[in-house]
């Protein structure tokens, strides 16, 4: 198999040195922001799909409370989502991250690498055409919209 | 190039690692697709890419790991540091803090490295720019002293980068107590065994 971005797997002590003190400091009542990124991004990294769809829930997380003046740490957020779903072969749905930042950044090659892999891995996997679900376009909806606010942001 | 043979000596993980913003992705841009954009924006956690070379007739494939320079990465990124055989460490010859802070980073690869020979090439990048901040000189003189190989470039006029990247493989390649192993996957143990204290001269 052709390794890539989607391929990398998380180290074990790296899921559990990070899953350790999310609940250290979730259970102490004072979740860091950092803390929370850092385990979803081991989680949507590990070889199990349970791990990422979690990995992809505190993303979502994030993305819906953070500060709208933090621009950076909202192109993180939509990168990994991309890539979490993904790697669970929701393909429509990662596609729909890739875009929101592209809209955003049209320059930016990593995502429009990733974007390319991910159309490959559809079309390995036999999904042509692309019918999107409504439940999807929903739950993408709000982020894309942060894509939009980004944007404007950007152009002033 | 890449058809000249398929049959591939071995896989070299290569590193690039320094601030945010000296250049690391257009480095790797313009050395895997000879392409420069202005913005290319600021990588997010770890990029990777491949591309296969030929050296002395063997072809040679190079993973290689561009690592974010923001500090919000720099709990995670560490773990990419794991079993490579080569690092480039970038600066910009334009801002002297992004020089100054090189050291971190070659703290930071000692600390994580597992490799003790692993092969180090300092950049200075971006001088096509006018204001510089870091002499060639004082360039030379820190990778001196930390045995590393050096090299000044630009990423936008393409100056310099072909041989960043070539002469740090050629070195790993001579060196094959570095890669030698990696295909059995012995345990760390083994390997470092084998591992010589290798003197990576300075090519100033």
């Amino acid at each position: 198999m052709e390794e890539d971005i989607l391929n990398e797997i998380v180290s074990s002590e790296d899921l559990k040195k990070f899953e350790k003190k999310y609940h250290i400091e979730l259970a102490a009542g004072n979740l860091q922001r950092q803390t929370r990124f850092n385990y979803a991004w081991c989680l949507v990294r590990s070889r199990y799909s349970a791990d990422i769809r979690k990995g992809i829930i505190l993303l979502q997380e994030l993305c819906r409370t953070e500060d709208l003046s933090n621009e950076s740490s909202k192109r993180d957020y939509l990168y990994y989502l991309a890539l979490g779903n993904a790697r669970i072969k929701e393909y429509t749905t990662a596609l729909q991250y890739t875009r929101a930042f592209l809209q955003v950044e049209p320059g930016n090659q990593q995502v429009a690498t990733l974007e390319t892999l991910i159309k490959k891995k559809m079309e390995t996997d036999g999904i042509k055409g692309i019918a999107l679900a409504g439940g999807v376009a929903l739950a993408v909806g709000g982020i894309v919209t942060l894509g939009f606010a980004l944007a404007k942001g950007k152009s002033k | 190039m890449s058809n000249f043979s398929n049959d591939v000596l071995t896989t070299l993980k290569i590193l690039i690692i320094g601030e945010s913003s000296v250049g690391k992705s257009s480095l790797l841009m313009r050395f895997i697709h000879d392409r420069f954009e202005d913005d290319l924006g600021l990588t997010i956690g770890v990029d990777f890419k491949t591309k296969t070379v030929v050296i002395d007739g063997n072809s040679v494939k190079l993973a290689i790991w561009d690592t974010a320079g923001q500090e919000r990465f720099r709990t995670l990124t560490p773990s990419y540091y794991r079993d490579a055989q080569g690092a480039i460490l970038v600066y910009d010859v334009s801002s002297r803090v992004s020089f100054v802070k090189l050291e971190l980073w070659l703290n930071e690869l000692e600390m994580y490295s597992n490799r003790k020979g692993i092969i180090m090439m300092i950049v200075g990048n971006k001088i096509d720019k006018d204001k510089r901040e870091v002499s060639r000189e004082e360039g030379i003189q820190f990778a001196k002293k930390y045995k590393s190989l050096f090299i000044e470039t630009s990423a936008k006029t393409k100056d310099g980068v072909e041989y960043a990247f070539d002469e740090l493989v050629q070195k790993i390649i001579e060196t094959p107590a570095l890669w030698e192993n990696t295909r059995y996957r012995q345990t760390q143990q083994l390997t470092d065994d084998n591992i010589t204290d290798n003197q990576s001269s300075c090519l100033c």
